[in-house]
């Protein structure tokens, strides 16, 4: 054991502080809009890092009294990082809503995706899918024949639920040293070490994202 | 022909996906694709009904091929009724999230649209750009969103999605805009004046076309 392993245990160990909220955030932020599904939620994260910026406002609230030109610096910085922590909530959300949309009928026909949205976005993800239903038989579904109207039949040979696409290569920084397995060659792993880059199909590594062993970048 | 008058909902379809504005909504052509799929479906119930349910495919082939064709241009139809709806509803939907009021577009399309060679809107048919049913779906749409937005309060989902550089920008004031509170005081926007401001109490007014930032 070196001090690389050392070190590497004290990171691992480590209380979720202040820092390493805004690293997860930003961690997550970059996995969601580079992976080609929507990922789990990250509930605990957004609601400590959404307490903290509710404190900070009150706090730029109190302090905008102050004539003193050394709070004033200080409110500066203190709102400035507020509002990159603000785009970064705002840009990952987003980010997911926009999936939502995309493989709206995909996530709600499977249940394991539909379990990653939080509860507003499952709501958001329903309304919105019969808010489009609606539109499209008043529009014309209505006059259709019954056998017609349904919107996710694969009659043809061409579904119309779009799904993501999980063959698309994705860029990966190896965060833990893991194996993954390339599923069609049977057998075959490759070892990645912890600050490798790779350039691999999303599928392949789906499982090590969501553990959190790769970071997408 | 079967299929043309879907076919020129794809385009209007595709045209509309580059324009910054919503297109008047074709009735027409949406009422006539219908009642094709109506027809054609009729027309298939008559050629099954004939055979009396013990219809052979391969005993008839011509009848077999009709009712393939028919079919295959309900389905196609119906594709194309629902990429030209879709297109439309997601137009619908960017706006809401632009906080643009729909009316507002069709107000301005109209106008855009008279510079255009259009034929139909130089005859001023297109009194409303939205068919009603779109009209609902953007009222409810705009409900749903502000439902959700009403969680992220502190945050201002509708915000813009470009990282902040600066906390505060220079603007420059295109369309009087009266006088807003910020923490620093109240600020008269005033035609052609120009500000240094917070980004985020502004932010809205630069969406809206009041304010231009310069950089």
């Amino acid at each position: 054991m070196d001090i690389d392993d050392i070190l590497r245990e004290l990171d691992e160990d480590a209380e979720p502080s202040n820092s390493k909220d805004y690293d997860e955030l930003l961690k997550w932020w970059l996995n969601e809009r580079a992976a080609p599904e929507i990922l789990e939620y990250q509930d605990g994260l957004v609601e400590r890092i959404m307490t903290r910026v509710r404190r900070q406002i009150e706090h730029i609230e109190d302090q905008t009294g102050n004539l003193d030109p050394k709070a004033n610096f200080h409110l500066i910085i203190v709102q400035t990082e507020l509002e990159r922590i603000k785009f970064l909530v705002r840009s990952y959300l987003r980010t997911r809503i926009s999936k939502i949309d995309k493989h709206a009928l995909h996530i709600l026909s499977t249940p394991s995706l539909r379990q990653s949205l939080s509860a507003t976005e499952q709501t958001y993800l329903k309304s919105h899918q019969a808010l489009l239903n609606e539109l499209y038989l008043a529009s014309f579904l209505k006059t259709f024949p019954e056998t017609l109207r349904r919107l996710d039949d694969s009659a043809g040979g061409i579904k119309m639920v779009e799904e993501p696409d999980l063959e698309s290569a994705v860029f990966l920084r190896v965060m833990k040293d893991v194996e993954v397995d390339i599923p069609w060659e049977a057998g075959e792993a490759i070892a990645m070490r912890r600050g490798d880059v790779y350039v691999i199909r999303y599928e392949a590594v789906r499982e090590a994202v969501k553990n959190g062993d790769v970071e997408l970048i | 022909m079967y299929g043309e008058l879907g076919n020129k909902l794809v385009i209007h379809a595709k045209r509309t996906q580059a324009l910054n504005l919503l297109p008047a909504y074709q009735t027409d052509i949406v009422r006539a694709v219908t009642r094709e799929v109506r027809d054609l479906n009729q027309d298939i119930h008559e050629i099954t009904n004939s055979y009396q349910g013990d219809f052979n495919p391969s005993a008839d082939p011509a009848a077999a091929c009709a009712l393939l064709v028919h079919h295959l241009c309900v389905r196609r139809n119906k594709r194309c009724l629902l990429a030209y709806h879709r297109v439309r509803a997601e137009k619908i939907e960017h706006m809401c999230w632009n906080g643009m009021d729909a009316m507002e577009q069709v107000q301005a399309g109209r106008v855009g649209m008279e510079g255009e060679e259009d034929a139909s809107a130089a005859a001023g048919t297109p009194a409303h750009a939205l068919s009603p049913e779109e009209d609902e779906y953007a009222r409810q749409y705009g409900d749903m969103l502000a439902a959700y937005k009403g969680h992220w309060t502190d945050i201002d989902l509708t915000g813009s999605l470009e990282p902040p550089k600066d906390l505060f920008i220079d603007v420059r004031v295109l369309k009087d805009a009266g006088e807003i509170q910020t923490e620093y005081g109240a600020i008269t926007l005033s035609k052609n004046s120009q500000f240094f401001v917070r980004q985020g109490d502004v932010e809205r007014l630069i969406k809206q076309g009041f304010l231009q930032k310069l950089s």
